[in-house]
């Protein structure tokens, strides 16, 4: 049990999920999008939490795989839709993805949405709406219920509040003519279930469901995953195979989140400096900077990277010599054949490298008389 | 020597005291002469004036690229929009999933993004209604203090507090006169960068700019605090905000006629300041002074409204921020249709992605580009006709005003800042005109620093 928020364990034993046999799902309208986790779900666990929202139940539903890993969510909501002084019932099966992501909705056996005069929904907006969900960034987040319909037009009595006078700026993000149904779609799928599908999803993290995670064809998955990784599982060599994969110039953010997802303790490791460091040659300036920075976090700098980086200061330029030099001495690295390397930049004609240098010489004492001549060459030179 | 004139510059006061009033003075106080005003010349390979968001690329550029450099900034701190402005969304960055827009404005940007624990947002999301969730968030005042440590760091000499007065060009120097509190300079430089927003110093220089009848308008940006917007009952709080417009209690314009987007987005980028100005002191004084002067009218209305009662500014910025003023009328002007077709020039030396943005009396409707589309920037739209030895970087950039509109935004002066510093080296170096400089060796100098150029990346 979590402070802050309580989650009950309905039931201690595991039911076992009953799968529904083909013909009966194809009874109900279903409407999905790409799982996180494709495996099938094998049992399910129920979990009831406070939600504080009028879904009818506080049950949350996990299905889990074979594996054990966490499939999906879902939560079976029986609410009220109202406008116009009138309301009607909303009998749907929401389902989320481990990440939080929306899955997709199902109907019970025989159930249907419908909009405006109880006309039923047509398969293309079943579509739509299901389209509509999966959009984490819709405006619908910040319409209030009242701005969905102008309120002049609500005040008439009998005029139907969806079709003829939604919003302008609204009709983008609904099913025309079940404006506030998707609205309180939407709000269900990214309100205080999300958050504790989160929570759950954290709670079962190991190395293999992250790598399930890494799997998914959609990128912010892979981010949670990769957000998820640093300080609560054990960086296998799996998971560490994979994570460096994602180092390359085309997916910047991937990069970014699987450098940061190394940590300090794991860079202790001499093999995984070798591994992040042939990253280096072949990534962007921005990528070998951040990798320059990550070499900061190890305990120790393995000597090969730090020959590597040194032999690369020959042809460094700005931000990345500078960002090199700073990891030189964090680590202290006063060897000869790197103290070489650095006072050759203080004959170069570019006065801010060969400051760079002067400065990182100047602190660094480096016990080597063609390091200590050229030093002194410099000093004579600017009259220092 | 200069004790005795100082101890008998003194002694004279005092003597002149004695025959008036004999000051007392407490412990630890002295009389002081009177401050005299400092006069001096300075010669560089490099001025920029203006230490804003393409300004200050500029600067660290060209002091990286070894080049002795001073930044003139008129303000108190670099990063201009980014940081005084308070417009602390620098975006954008990415397009079509792929990086457009590196180099030293991302290295800062990313920096402040790290030391303040802030996430870079997903750059894989689909463009279009969504650009928003690609601009990356940085702390102001946080980015204001890193950006001033690189330039430091780069050897950049920074003056603030100064203005130019005249630029001329002799013998194949610029001279440059600056003002400042308690300081006359003469800057000698040999190439001359203007990123003041304003084409102000190309202005000096006698170059011609281009300029619209009707701008763009400006933005004071603030943050309100102290009410609960779900609570709110918009419905009477409309009536009362068009009640209140009626009886010209409040101008329609100030909020774009907008009063739940002034709830919602909490003072946000939403105030509009038309024909707001930063030109020129007396201009910029004018765009402040009715920007400051709508807030607090608009403050005052607020907590009269039910559920506002208790609204309070927790946070105004120092000056309004201004979209648009003057243009260069460069070597090339770039067209809308260049734009929203990704026109990529010979001379590309910069990205630029963001919708044609062109912000009115009711708002702004932002027209996003076709799916893939990304605009370039052309050396020569960075070059005034009949200069030497002279650039432009920023939103001054040659180009006409759709363009002109998507062009002006942060990312991409950091990407045109980062072109003409390097330009400027390659051209002191070379002892030529920016024009002049070879494009094989200015795309090599910018993608040593990280930069990112058209052509050559396209080429891998």
């Amino acid at each position: 049990m979590r402070s802050g928020h309580k989650v009950g364990l309905l039931n201690a034993v595991f039911i076992l999920l009953l799968l529904l046999p083909a013909h009966r799902k194809q009874d109900r309208i279903r409407y999905f999008n790409a799982p996180t986790i494709p495996l099938k779900p094998d049992t399910v666990q129920a979990f009831v939490s406070h939600f504080k929202d009028d879904a009818g139940n506080d049950t949350l539903f996990q299905t889990r795989s074979k594996e054990g890993y966490p499939v999906s969510y879902f939560r079976k909501i029986k609410t009220s839709v109202c406008f116009d002084n009138k309301c009607r019932l909303l009998d749907i099966v929401l389902y989320w993805n481990v990440t939080g992501r929306y899955l997709g909705f199902e109907l019970p056996e025989g159930e249907f949405l419908s909009k405006t005069e109880h006309e039923p929904f047509k398969p293309e907006e079943y579509g739509r709406l299901n389209e509509l969900l999966a959009d984490p960034f819709s405006p619908l987040a910040n319409f209030s219920y009242e701005e969905l319909v102008p309120k002049a037009d609500l005040a008439a009595s009998g005029l139907d509040a969806v079709s003829s006078a939604t919003s302008k700026n609204v009709l983008d993000y609904v099913v025309e003519g079940a404006v506030y149904t998707t609205y309180k779609m939407w709000h269900f799928v990214y309100g205080a279930t999300q958050k504790e599908v989160v929570s759950l999803t954290e709670k079962r993290l190991s190395p293999g469901f992250v790598l399930k995670i890494l799997e998914s064809p959609d990128s912010g998955d892979k981010i949670w995953a990769l957000n998820h990784i640093r300080g609560r599982v054990e960086l296998t060599s799996g998971l560490r195979n994979t994570l460096l994969s994602f180092i390359d110039n085309n997916r910047f953010n991937l990069a970014e989140r699987a450098i940061n997802a190394l940590s300090p303790d794991e860079l202790k490791s001499d093999s995984l400096q070798l591994r992040l460091f042939e990253k280096f040659p072949q990534t962007n300036y921005a990528l070998k900077n951040l990798i320059v920075t990550k070499f900061k976090e190890a305990p120790h700098l393995n000597p090969q990277v730090k020959t590597a980086l040194a032999r690369a200061l020959k042809s460094a330029n700005g931000e990345l010599l500078s960002n090199i030099l700073d990891l030189f001495k964090l680590h202290r690295v006063t060897d000869r054949e790197t103290g070489r390397i650095i006072a050759d930049l203080l004959q170069s004609p570019n006065n801010f490298l060969s400051q760079k240098a002067f400065i990182y010489l100047k602190s660094a004492n480096i016990d080597d008389k063609t390091v200590v001549k050229q030093l002194n060459d410099y000093k004579a030179k600017h009259t220092l | 020597m200069e004790k005795i004139k100082r101890r008998s510059a003194l002694t004279s006061l005092g003597a002149l005291s004695l025959g008036m009033a004999a000051p007392t003075l407490s412990k630890g106080e002295r009389l002081s002469e009177p401050y005299q005003l400092i006069q001096q010349t300075l010669k560089t390979d490099i001025l920029v004036i203006g230490g804003g968001t393409a300004g200050v690329v500029a600067a660290i550029q060209a002091a990286r690229a070894g080049r002795k450099t001073i930044l003139v900034e008129n303000g108190s701190q670099l990063g201009g929009t980014t940081t005084t402005g308070g417009v602390n969304y620098p975006g954008i960055f990415f397009a079509w999933g792929k990086q457009v827009i590196g180099g030293i404005g991302w290295e800062m940007v990313q920096e402040a993004v790290a030391l303040n624990d802030d996430t870079l947002p997903d750059f894989s999301i689909p463009h279009g209604k969504n650009h928003p969730r690609h601009q990356v968030r940085v702390n102001g005042q946080l980015y204001a203090l890193l950006i001033e440590e690189k330039a430091v760091e780069a050897g950049v000499q920074i003056r603030f507090y100064e203005t130019p007065t005249s630029a001329t060009f002799q013998k194949g120097n610029w001279t440059v006169q600056t003002v400042g509190k308690g300081t006359s300079t003469q800057i000698v430089c040999n190439q001359l960068i203007d990123c003041t927003g304003n084409a102000y110093a190309a202005s000096l220089a006698g170059f011609d700019l281009l300029r619209e009848s009707v701008t763009q308008p400006g933005t004071l940006m603030f943050r309100l605090e102290g009410y609960d917007f779900n609570s709110l009952d918009l419905k009477t709080i409309k009536s009362r905000y068009e009640e209140a417009i009626k009886k010209g209690e409040l101008v329609k314009s100030d909020f774009r006629n907008n009063i739940v987007g002034l709830l919602k987005s909490k003072g946000d980028n939403i105030q509009h300041v038309l024909g707001a100005d930063s030109t020129t002191s007396e201009a910029h004084t004018v765009a402040n002074l009715k920007g400051r002067s709508s807030l607090l009218t608009t403050l005052r209305f607020l907590r009269t409204l039910p559920g506002c009662e208790k609204i309070r500014l927790a946070d105004v910025q120092n000056e309004t921020a201004v979209r648009e003023t003057y243009r260069i009328d460069g070597h090339y002007k770039i067209t809308h249709e260049d734009y929203v077709t990704g026109k990529v020039f010979d001379d590309a030396v910069s990205y630029s992605y963001y919708p044609i943005d062109v912000h009115d009396e009711n708002g702004v409707v932002p027209d996003h580009l076709k799916e893939g589309v990304v605009a370039t920037v052309p050396l020569r739209a960075l070059i005034p006709k009949n200069s030497r030895n002279f650039l432009v970087a920023g939103r001054m950039v040659s180009s006409d005003r759709l363009a002109n509109s998507a062009l002006r935004v942060q990312a991409s002066c950091m990407g045109m800042g980062q072109a003409a510093g390097a330009a400027a080296v390659l051209a002191s170096m070379q002892n030529k005109t920016p024009l002049d400089v070879s494009m094989k060796d200015l795309r090599k100098l910018i993608e040593e620093h990280g930069g990112i150029v058209p052509v050559s990346s396209q080429k891998g």
